[in-house]
């Protein structure tokens, strides 16, 4: 029998957004608790947004998070737009998409070459890896080079894009520069393959039998379509949060959430499980072996599916960029300036929800769903399963708490949690 | 060879890391070259924890919104050679202070919050808080801006 009691305390979990501490308090054998403590102060967005004029906010809101401003602009901006009937435009829609994608390509291409890669070949930091795998650096940063130059070219910056706005882009892309962005897009094919083929030769496994939630867009832009489930759920964007459950989580600054009663899972994986059928087709030519996998349990094969997303970004960036004609326009015009709306997106880590109030054109109350709020319930379980299996096999105090301590960050690395935006879920405030 | 090497933290306060992420992106161009002078001592985006002792460059971003951070700040100017406020937040208190700015209504709001959580009882710039060495603006830095300050000090 076990007598086993340990404290396995990790103070600011690093290479992750944010911070973080984690606590898992072992009793007798068992794990009594596990505590995810998001370590970020406030910044009381909940009241910061109060008042402020509608086209103000998305710029605001911005700022909850700088890995994912590009995602709370892009959320924010359509529940305003939603809110106030503005309608934008087709080819607003196509620089969405290329923005989103150049968020994509930034956001996945940091976690899996800083955050993942180190794990995998077991250093403390990509600049550690040994001399053969040192390509890895220089690929590393072609590819968030990529996505930085194509965030430039249409959203005028990777963080804090300034053209973005409510009823459309303040600037047209310089046409000029798109044979070069394209002939850069296609240079980073080849790391992205190589990419994959690490994480799809890496052997780790955390099965998790969970419902996966993401918004199936038609063309797999992350941007607009319905919200689909594993378990079968087809629900429009607007009527996500009836389908929510919030659950306060002690001691952890931020909530997690239920769907339909029971934990899910968001992110890269659930959307490569519910939607890999609408992928670009040069990313399914080329990513066919990668692809047969999922629909996958396997809660690390989100890292592969990233990689995924990486490649379609690429891939229907040129296609958009090859094809579509941008002119000048003006910025399409509320209808009214009273009312609420909702705006959900697919961010890099899952689905973002929005829901705004607005009148007289300010805002009046804001609530929202994010990412890592909704995978903090699987998240924990996960933590705490994989500390009660070493427990089961390992005798030795010592060596058991480092197996713990290696394990359980590995996977909260995989469930690429954000701390920056996961302690700012602002409140309803029913009025 | 390595004794040589500035060594360069990074730290993140009360805001939402947009400088440390831009900065991310600046090292796509300049990261390579910079590492034949700099050491990347503290920075939690790239690898573990270390102790917080003798570091050539710090650059620090965000507010001083706790106590807490006080304490932490005091302790990393005073083992900073050279210590650079990194952004709007750091050298001017906002946008991430935006708390200060709040009026009665919002100010009451979040009142009983900030007591029971060690709180100050307004968000300090890195400036307020401690003696900076030098600043760089923006929210997120900007980049040439940033690559000029930064690259004085590894002469």
């Amino acid at each position: 029998m076990h007598t086993t009691n340990l404290n396995v305390s990790i103070n600011k979990l690093s290479k992750i957004e944010g911070h973080a501490d984690l606590d898992i308090r072992i009793r007798d054998g068992k794990v009594e608790d596990v505590s995810l403590r998001v370590m970020e102060n406030k910044r009381f967005f909940n009241q910061a947004v109060k008042g402020k004029p509608y086209n103000a906010v998305p710029q605001l809101v911005s700022r909850i998070c700088g890995t994912c401003s590009i995602a709370h602009l892009t959320a924010c901006i359509e529940a305003v737009e939603k809110t106030l009937s503005i309608r934008p435009s087709a080819q607003t829609m196509l620089m969405r998409k290329l923005t989103m994608y150049s968020l994509m390509i930034r956001d996945h291409a940091l976690h899996l070459y800083y955050f993942v890669l180190p794990d995998i070949f077991g250093v403390d930091s990509i600049l550690d890896l040994a001399e053969k795998e040192k390509e890895l650096v220089h690929q590393s940063l072609h590819v968030k080079e990529a996505g930085n130059n194509l965030s430039n070219l249409i959203a005028g910056r990777a963080v804090h894009a300034p053209f973005e706005a409510v009823g459309g882009f303040s600037r047209i892309p310089d046409k000029t520069k798109f044979p070069a962005m394209i002939e850069e897009l296609k240079s980073i094919r080849p790391y992205i393959l190589a990419l994959a083929e690490i994480l799809y030769a890496c052997d780790w496994v955390l099965i998790r039998k969970t419902d996966f939630v993401a918004i199936k867009t038609p063309d797999f832009s992350f941007l607009e379509g319905f919200i689909a489930s594993s378990s079968g759920a087809s629900i429009k964007e607007e009527d996500y949060w009836d389908h929510l459950h919030n659950v306060v989580l002690p001691y952890s600054q931020a909530s997690g959430f239920e769907f339909e009663g029971h934990p899910y899972v968001v992110g890269s994986l659930a959307r490569v499980n519910l939607n890999k059928d609408n992928l670009s087709a040069p990313t399914k030519r080329d990513m066919k072996k990668y692809l047969d996998i999922f629909p996958s349990d396997n809660i690390y094969h989100n890292n592969l599916a990233q990689a995924i997303e990486i490649m379609h970004s690429i891939d229907h960036a040129i296609e958009i960029l090859s094809t579509a004609e941008f002119k000048e326009e003006k910025p399409a015009q509320p209808e009214s300036l009273d009312g609420e709306g909702v705006g959900a997106i697919e961010a890099p880590r899952g689905t973002l929800y929005y829901w705004l109030g607005i009148d007289k054109g300010k805002v009046r109350y804001a609530n929202l769903v994010i990412p890592t709020a909704q995978n903090l319930i699987s998240m924990r379980e996960d933590v705490r399963d994989a500390a009660t299996k070493i427990l089961a096999c390992e005798k030795n105090d010592r060596s058991c708490e480092e197996k713990i301590r290696k394990e359980v960050e590995k996977i909260i690395r995989a469930y690429d949690p954000c701390m920056s935006c996961a302690s700012h879920f602002l409140r309803v405030n029913w009025v | 060879m390595a004794k040589n090497k500035k060594r360069v933290a990074i730290f993140s306060f009360t805001c939402d890391e947009g400088c440390s992420i831009y900065l991310i992106e600046i090292f796509n161009k300049k990261l390579m070259e910079w590492l034949e002078k700099i050491e990347l001592a503290y920075f939690l985006s790239v690898k573990d924890k270390v102790e917080i002792k003798d570091f050539d460059i710090s650059l620090v971003e965000g507010v001083i919104s706790t106590a807490k951070d006080k304490k932490e700040i005091e302790k990393i100017r005073a083992e900073s050679k050279i210590l650079i406020a990194m952004g709007s937040c750091a050298a001017t208190g906002q946008p991430s202070g935006q708390r200060n700015l709040f009026g009665a209504s919002e100010a009451a709001e979040i009142k009983t919050e900030l007591e029971a959580n060690d709180y100050l009882p307004k968000c300090l710039s890195i400036k307020e808080a401690v003696r900076v060495d030098d600043e760089i603006l923006g929210c997120p830095i900007d980049e040439n801006k940033f690559i000029e300050v930064f690259e004085k000090y590894l002469i």
